[in-house]
């Protein structure tokens, strides 16, 4: 019997998913017993996890790991092959924005459809529709078919009627990005404020900064087993650390099979193009670069003649905003580039400067960028210029 | 008894999945709802034309005979396919939110037997016309499409369970129905077999053969239904419903992988 402080409880779950090399689906394949081969996935293994009441835990792992399954099964859509997963009050889970929608059929018309699968009955529809209407700020629309709507819209009255189900608990995988950024906003502090209700929310996201804010708690699962769980910001660290040494390992993997293309992205902050800049002085040209390759080398050209000395500089902006899917491969401190162009290169005119991003092994370009700009003696935007 | 706190749960999705349903299923044409029951007329018609020719000896009130039988045999056939092809028709929802699954079958049933009530009017209209005393007893037709909607939901969760995971199952049903309804004395009378032959047997003893006596009788002979052979269908109707549940129970779970 599940304890009376746990939302969920999960006991020694197992789950696996059984692909056939060919399936059987038809009656004559299954009569003539022509079985093909069975590969067995273990995506969860072994999972025992309590969530209390009024907890706000987020899933986090890397695509692939099982957290998106484990969530399934808290919401029996899917069920665990071995162990038991049980739950206490009324669940809603926010998979799938919108399920049951029919287009033909009007917006409010809709959020009745769409509440009912939640299991509320007429009578709470009706008291939550003005809150829903108002939420999901449609405004007349609502009472236009849903096939006129934009997918913003959409998302938008599908978010609106799931936040205001007033479940017990809430499972959520991953659409804090609904909408422009007011609405997300807005279902941000939704959210906070269901959290600081006595509401149980169970959140799979990768979204590391909104995890650290919003939850309470992080489980992380690593490769379908549990690996770690406690405060966000711990787990976050070591789950970050992990992800460097594994993509560090399939990079090398990768590498080592000619089939590796490594990724990445390079990018010149200023001058900016076709900014008229000083005439004979010398400018200074800041970026910066990621990738995944093993040992990515920048090319700074100006005029098509290569450019030495091009220092990295820390720019922890960047390396915030790419941490996670390059973790392993950049350094906070070596994010930035920058480098300065003599002042006798810049005669009077246009020229072009190109940054380009290579493996350093292969010579193969991940990225370029090229922008043109004109030497001036009377530059036009003179507080954009360098020095 | 957990299968009706969680129908009790979610009526409301069970009623605009049936509000739906019907709404939805004759959208876009021009007589609308009407052709739920334009079409069994017109299938009354083609028989009517036709059988007459085939069979030695007439029938009084062919018409209404072939009326009565043909409104009963549609709700059957109308909600059995409907209810086969239920959870595969929904895969979207079904994989991604939770719900008691066994709704879908329900809804089917049920948006079938409202279809059916709307029937009885015309059904009654005919009887009128064509000159049959009615009595007392046409009120016992609740009982009997009750009776006959369990024996579909029965049904109705065995195949829809079934059809997720077995391809042939639709084309299968359609096979059946299509024996069933020339193994049900609709569009003949039983009479034409000689009462000591297996043919005779198979079609007096077939289900549907005494629930379609069962609405002539309250219809056309103003009698009450034959209670040993509505209970006969009750019992089998209950059989089918505890069997389909276990096998609908047992099957649904993987509903989401294999959809």
């Amino acid at each position: 019997m599940i304890d009376q402080n746990n939302a969920i409880e999960i006991r020694n779950m197992t789950k696996k998913f059984r692909t056939y090399k060919d399936k059987q689906k038809t009656l004559k394949e299954m009569l003539t017993r022509r079985r093909g081969e069975v590969i067995e996935n273990v995506v969860l293994d072994d999972i025992s996890l309590d969530i209390k009441r009024g907890e706000t835990v987020a899933l986090i792992g890397t695509n692939g790991s099982g957290k998106s399954t484990l969530l399934k099964i808290m919401t029996k859509i899917l069920y665990p092959n071995s162990g038991t997963v049980e739950t206490n009050g009324k669940l809603t889970s926010l998979l799938e924005l919108g399920a049951g929608f029919h287009p033909d059929f009007t917006g409010r018309e809709n959020i009745y459809f769409n509440a009912a699968i939640f299991g509320l009955s007429h009578d709470e529809i009706d008291k939550r529709i003005d809150d829903i209407i108002a939420f999901s700020e449609l405004g007349d629309f609502i009472d236009e078919p849903v096939r006129t709507y934009s997918s913003g819209m959409y998302m938008r009255l599908a978010f609106s009627v799931a936040i205001n189900v007033d479940a017990e608990i809430l499972l959520i995988d991953e659409i804090l990005a609904v909408g422009d950024q007011h609405f997300q906003n807005k279902c941000f502090d939704k959210l906070e404020e269901l959290r600081d209700s006595d509401k149980t929310i169970v959140i799979v996201s990768h979204s590391l900064g909104v995890v650290k804010v919003l939850c309470s708690r992080a489980v992380w699962i690593y490769k379908g087993k549990l690996r770690l769980d406690g405060d966000p910001t711990y787990v976050i660290s070591k789950y970050l650390e992990q992800s460097a040494i594994d993509n560090k390992e399939e990079a090398k993997q990768a590498a080592e099979s000619s089939e590796h293309l490594p990724r990445g992205a390079v990018f010149i902050d200023t001058p900016v193009p076709f900014q008229s800049v000083a005439l004979n002085q010398p400018l200074t040209i800041n970026g910066w670069s990621v990738s995944n390759s093993l040992d990515g080398q920048v090319e700074v050209l100006f005029d098509e003649k290569p450019i030495e000395n091009v220092t990295r500089v820390p720019r922890p902006d960047v390396f915030k905003a790419y941490q996670e899917d390059y973790a392993g491969f950049i350094d906070e401190a070596t994010t930035g580039l920058t480098t300065t162009i003599d002042g006798s290169l810049l005669t009077g005119g246009t020229h072009r400067i190109e940054v380009i991003l290579r493996d350093g092994k292969t010579k193969r370009q991940i990225d370029h960028k090229t922008i043109r700009i004109k030497a001036d003696a009377n530059p036009v935007n003179p507080e954009l210029d360098q020095d | 008894m957990q299968t009706l706190r969680e129908f009790y749960e979610y009526r409301e999705l069970l009623k605009t999945n049936v509000k739906k349903d019907i709404r939805g299923r004759y959208k876009g044409s021009f007589l609308g709802m009407l052709w739920t029951f334009i079409n069994p007329l017109l299938q009354v018609f083609v028989y009517y034309l036709v059988f007459p020719y085939l069979m030695r000896g007439g029938m009084p009130n062919f018409l209404v005979y072939l009326i009565t039988g043909m409104f009963p045999w549609n709700f059957f056939m109308g909600s059995v396919v409907g209810t086969t092809g239920c959870i595969k028709g929904n895969a979207g929802v079904v994989k991604k939110v939770y719900f008691p699954r066994k709704i879908l079958v329900l809804s089917q049933v049920l948006s079938g037997l409202v279809n059916f009530f709307i029937a009885l009017p015309i059904m009654l209209i005919f009887c009128i016309v064509f000159g049959i005393q009615l009595t007392w007893n046409v009120l016992w037709f609740p009982v009997i499409a009750l009776i006959e909607a369990l024996l579909i939901y029965g049904i109705g969760l065995i195949l829809s369970a079934i059809n997720v995971y077995v391809q042939d199952v639709e084309n299968l049903v359609q096979f059946f129905l299509n024996l069933l309804f020339y193994g049900t004395p609709i569009v003949y009378a039983l009479s034409i077999f000689p009462s000591t032959s297996i043919l005779y047997k198979l079609v007096r003893y077939n289900p549907m053969t005494m629930l379609v006596y069962a609405y002539r009788a309250i219809l056309m002979d103003g009698m009450a239904p034959g209670w040993k052979s509505m209970s006969v269908v009750l019992v089998l109707g209950i059989v089918l419903t505890m069997f389909g549940t276990w096998v609908f129970n047992k099957l649904q779970k993987g509903f989401a992988e294999e959809l």
